[in-house]
Formats: C-alpha cells, structure tokens, sequence
C-alpha cells in the first residue's frame, strides 16, 4: 500500500474515531442536544425557554442575596454545576408538540453512564415523568427530566457534578418536598 | 502760525524708509502670532478631546455595568425559575412513586 492510499483510507477512519470520541465527549459531560424547539414557541400559551451555561450560572450566582434563604439554597444547589438547560411548554390542545422531539432528547438517554433514577407513568392522568442520572465514578454527574402530559412537556437538564445532598436541602425552597431520599435505600421503619 | 503747522504736519506725515529687517520682523511676528493662536486652539481641542475620551469611558463603564446588572438579575430570575421547575417534577415523581401501591412479594413465584 502506497503512502497515499495509507492517508486516503486512514483519513476517513480518523474522522469516524473523532465523531465518535466526540458524541462520547458530549454524553460524557452530561449536556443533552436539546431541539430547536422555536417553532412551539408560538404555538405554546406558556413558553419557559432557560439556558444558563457556566458563565451565567457564574454571574446569577453573584446577584443571589445570601441573607434570602431561596437565593442562600440555590447559591447552594448550583455548587459544583456547569448548566441548567430548561425547556417547557404548555398548549392548549391536546399533543400539539411533536413527541419525536421529546423521544429524540430520550433516545441520547440510553447512551452510557445514564441511568433512570425514576419512571411514572400515570395512565389517568396521562402524565409521564423520567429522571435520570450520569454516574461517573459514583458521582452524579448530569441529570435529566423529561415530564410529558398531553398539554405540556418539560425537559430538565442539569450539567455538573450534582449532590443530592443539597437537592434534599433544597426541600421546602422552591415548592421541592421532603424528598427523603436516604430513608428510601434504607429499610422503612 | 499755520504756516508752521503745515510744516510741522508735513514733517510728521513725510515717507519714512523702514529699517533693515523690518519687514522681516513683522513677518516673523505675525507667524508667532499665528502659531500662538493655533497651539491655543490645539490645546483646547486635546483638553476636549481627552475630556470627551473620558466622559465616554465613564460612560460606557456605567451602561456595561447596567447591563451586567440586568443580565445579572435575568440570570438570576432565570435560575430561581428553573430550580422551582425542576423542584416541581420532583415533586410529581415523588408523588407519583409514593403514591404506586408496591406489589406483594408472593406474586414472583406466578411469572
């Protein structure tokens, strides 16, 4: 084989190897490619686009009171995150969202290190609810929820090593219950 | 009388050649003249200048800190709302996840 036809079928090889190691980077790192969902926007009478990456989670942190208890335990919550991606929707009509937007966001849920931490599905209600977490090296380090009725959709996406720890205290801010996550692992009294 | 007026004023308007280099001289001043007139207006002009550099560079600070402070507080609303949008799906799986009635574990021996 000439040196050429070395490059020529090498070449394509490399690219393959650099997408690849970059789909993984990109899972890697817990952030999810969200849809340009623009075109909902309009349709949607409720519209919640947030997109704060590290920079801006950096400058909101700043202008958070530490003397508000709701801004001292979100100054908390965000410790150690590098974004939070929010996209919610409600309509008045029954599925006037395309759900293949929502499984595509699902399917880059199956990819490695993400595991469902929990899964409803309300028949009556028709409402369904997934949580995710990335695991890396026992940590968590993404999260994700999709939560679907047939008026409304809302995607979650926390980038960042996450401490479930200090989700828990975030009970009673922002409308979070006592989640009372360690009881559940350990055996119920 | 006049007529020793006349002379005197004869006298007095009579053609006087000018000194040597006076020509010179005069040109001479009136190009320091100039040049003085002109580094006064450039001086006035730089003193403007360099206030008009810095009112623009109080003001431009001013506006960029204005804007940070509302990209800031955005930011901020932002967060919060995002935090109490994940709170309440938290709060659906929880109930949800409570609410499911846990199947007996005699039902394992029946798949």
């Amino acid at each position: 084989m000439t040196m050429n036809a070395l490059f020529r079928h090498s070449i394509p090889a490399i690219f393959a190897v650099l997408s690849l190691s970059a789909g993984v980077a990109s899972a890697a790192d817990g952030q999810l490619k969200l849809p340009n969902f623009d075109s909902l926007t309009d349709k949607a009478s409720e519209s919640v686009t947030i997109t704060l990456d590290s920079a801006l989670l950096g400058l909101a942190a700043r202008f958070l009171d530490p003397t508000k208890p709701e801004d001292a335990a979100a100054r908390e919550a965000i410790q150690g995150i590098k974004g939070i991606y929010v996209r919610s929707y409600k309509f008045d009509q029954d599925f006037a969202y395309p759900k293949s937007d929502v499984e595509m966001v699902r399917k880059q849920l199956i990819g490695p290190g993400w595991q469902r931490l929990v899964e409803v599905r309300s028949r009556k209600e028709q409402q369904n609810v997934d949580i995710y977490i990335l695991v890396e090296q026992e940590r968590a380090n993404g999260l994700a929820i999709i939560a679907s009725q047939p008026r409304e959709f809302t995607i979650v996406n926390i980038v960042g090593s996450i401490d479930m720890r200090k989700l828990h205290e975030l009970e009673g801010q922002f409308g979070i219950p006592k989640l009372e996550l360690e009881q559940k692992d350990g055996p119920k009294k | 009388m006049s007529k020793d007026f006349e002379q005197q004023l004869r006298d007095a308007l009579r053609p006087v050649e000018p000194e040597d280099g006076f020509e010179q001289r005069v040109m001479a001043r009136i190009t320091s003249e100039q040049t003085r007139a002109r580094s006064k207006v450039t001086r006035w002009v730089s003193v403007a200048l360099a206030a008009s550099v810095v009112f623009a560079a109080i003001l431009g600070t001013h506006e960029w800190q204005v804007r940070r402070e509302q990209e800031g507080l955005e930011a901020r609303k932002q967060l919060i709302e995002a935090l109490r949008l994940t709170g309440e799906k938290l709060d659906v799986a929880y109930q949800a996840v409570n609410r499911e009635p846990q199947p007996p574990p005699d039902n394992e021996s029946g798949a």
